[in-house]
């Protein structure tokens, strides 16, 4: 879309700032990255910033100024103040000097190769004078955002806003497909550690035929050996249950780190470079799940023990003490 | 020794082995007299086992009567005949049939925990118990730390524990050497002593028969005769004969 939309949404009632962005690919010393073309002027106003770790942000006076992430500038072996070369294709482009490194909050994903120039250089770069891909919005109140996003769809042909509460809504819609698709794992899991209990429970009524029969030959009623093999299913359960929540709880803390613990958090850099995931995954202990982890590994221990259990409470001791 | 401890009427009983029919008992009668001991030989597969099975009231017969202590056992329910077993019999098996898992004393407590003594008053008795079998310092080690012969005298601490009135052995002695062998029989004629217990064993061993006040052979399912006081005394005499070569006397 055309730049000079941005002064036309600015007019619209309750619109408090308009920035507008460009993204596109580039190259910087040969290396593949997002390239963002930004209005610093604005840019801070509507969205979050950007988190500056070294050196300063792009200042408004344009010129070739370049702004790398973290992870990028110690791959390319940069910093503030380094000439880099950047354009279209890897083979040519433009000088740029680096005035800042940011911290995208991850350390995989588009996020971590991102670069940030000014707008009218990004358009040179990708070929797109006057030409922008995104235009943020912010509006004056949070009220305001659903009337305003109306407006801007409205009286702009060709334009479609998007609101940062849809996208959260996007966030989760994403979020229940994940948990979904783990819940269906998990059921899965269930059912293969209930065949599991089962099986080790035939096995191991069947390992004590002969122990079984001792203890109705000395006196044990049906309901006393039910009970011991439930209460040995009980406890493999429990154990499966307590191993299962210490496992998960493991992959919890370690999780994080893995896709790039982003401190602001996933729901706040919406929107922002990288998009969903900049944040990294988040995960969560609560006690309700460790519960829940325990009382299923009980209950279906249990259940699972039921008949192993049962046949070995019916199991007619004549029977049992003649097998070897 | 008169009053009846035993007693089998025209006892029956079959077993299904697929399709065919395989007779076990085919109407047996023996009468046991409390305070006796009484050892069955006989081949194998002429019923011994089974006779005992029904005597203990872990199985009950097709036809006929089996009668303990003034109790019909053929009109007992399932649960019954376990409480049955439980405050009456005490079982003493060829391989013992201790609990691997479980030590010594805690062998000799599952009888007691089954009839719901409580805890402290188990761990004394099994203890005096296990005291009186000689195994004192043998408390707390597992079957598979003892010998055959230790293991068995656990197992008849076992068998003593609810004092049954009635103990069962089914070859007390076939896994064990004549020494330990008739270090159990004497053992048992000591608890048949303290005890007034009666003593029923299913035997191949003259040790055993030796040490019975009387022993009947069984056949076909039925017994085929009591064996003669000259019987008894000539397998008293070789094994007397026996213990003599072990000792070396001859």
């Amino acid at each position: 879309m055309d730049e000079s939309l941005v002064s036309n949404i600015d007019n619209i009632t309750g619109v408090y700032a308009a920035s507008p962005q460009l993204t596109s690919t580039a190259y910087v010393d040969g290396d593949t990255v997002f390239l963002y073309g930004i209005d610093p002027a604005t840019y801070s106003s509507v969205t979050n910033g950007l988190t500056i770790v070294n050196g300063s942000g792009l200042s408004a006076s344009g010129g070739n100024q370049i702004l790398v992430s973290n992870s990028l500038a110690s791959n390319l072996d940069i910093g503030v103040g380094s000439t880099v070369t950047v354009g279209p294709n890897s083979t040519g482009g433009s000088s740029y000097t680096v005035t800042g490194v940011f911290n995208p909050g991850t350390s995989f994903g588009p996020g971590a190769r991102s670069v940030y120039v000014p707008l009218a250089n990004a358009q040179t770069i990708a070929g797109k004078d006057g030409k922008v891909t995104e235009i943020y919005v912010k509006a004056n109140t949070a009220d305001d955002i659903s009337t305003v996003a109306a407006a801007i769809t409205s009286s702009i042909s060709g334009v479609n806003a998007v609101t940062s509460s849809s996208l959260a809504a996007t966030g989760s819609a994403l979020s229940d497909t994940l948990t979904s698709f783990f819940t269906i794992i998990g059921l899965v899991a269930l059912m293969a550690g209930a065949f599991g209990v089962v099986n080790t429970m035939m096995m191991s009524t069947s390992e004590r035929t002969r122990e079984i029969g001792t203890l109705k030959a000395l006196g044990a009623q049906r309901g006393t050996i039910l009970k011991t093999f439930l209460s040995e299913a009980l406890l493999i359960g429990l154990i499966g249950g307590l191993a299962g929540i210490t496992v998960g709880a493991a992959i919890s803390f370690v999780l994080p780190s893995l896709t790039g613990s982003g401190a602001a958090g996933a729901v706040s850099s919406f929107g922002g470079p990288g998009g969903l995931l900049r944040g990294g995954l988040q995960t969560s202990i609560t006690a309700t799940n460790l519960l829940l982890g325990v009382t299923l590994g009980v209950i279906v221990g249990t259940l699972a023990g039921i008949y192993p259990a049962w046949r070995a409470s019916k199991m007619d001791p004549v029977e049992a003490l003649r097998h070897v | 020794m008169s009053e009846l401890a035993v007693q089998a009427i025209d006892v029956a009983k079959f077993y299904r082995r697929g399709k065919v029919t395989v007779p076990a008992l085919t109407g047996l009668d023996l009468e046991v007299m409390k305070g006796e001991t009484v050892s069955i030989i006989g081949p194998s597969g002429s019923g011994k086992t089974t006779l005992l099975n029904l005597v203990g009231g872990l199985d009950v017969p097709n036809r006929g009567k089996i009668v303990v202590d003034g109790t019909d056992l053929s009109n007992l329910k399932d649960g019954e005949l376990t409480k049955f077993r439980l405050q009456k019999v005490g079982f003493i098996f060829q391989f013992y049939n201790l609990i691997p898992t479980l030590s010594a004393i805690e062998n000799v407590e599952v009888p007691m925990t089954f009839a719901g003594v409580p805890a402290e008053e188990r761990r004394s008795r099994a203890e005096g118990l296990l005291r009186s079998v000689g195994l004192q310092d043998r408390i707390s080690h597992m079957p598979d730390e003892m010998s055959g012969g230790e293991q068995q005298r656990v197992a008849v601490a076992r068998a003593l524990a609810n004092n049954p009135s009635l103990l069962l052995g089914d070859e007390p002695t076939g896994d064990l050497d004549s020494k330990s062998a008739k270090a159990l029989m004497e053992l048992l004629k000591a608890v048949r002593k303290d005890r007034k217990m009666t003593l029923i064993f299913v035997t191949h061993d003259p040790i055993v028969v030796a040490r019975s006040d009387r022993a009947f052979a069984i056949r076909d399912g039925r017994i085929a005769h009591e064996l003669s006081g000259k019987d008894l005394q000539n397998a008293r005499r070789s094994d007397e004969y026996d213990s003599a070569m072990v000792e070396g006397v001859y």
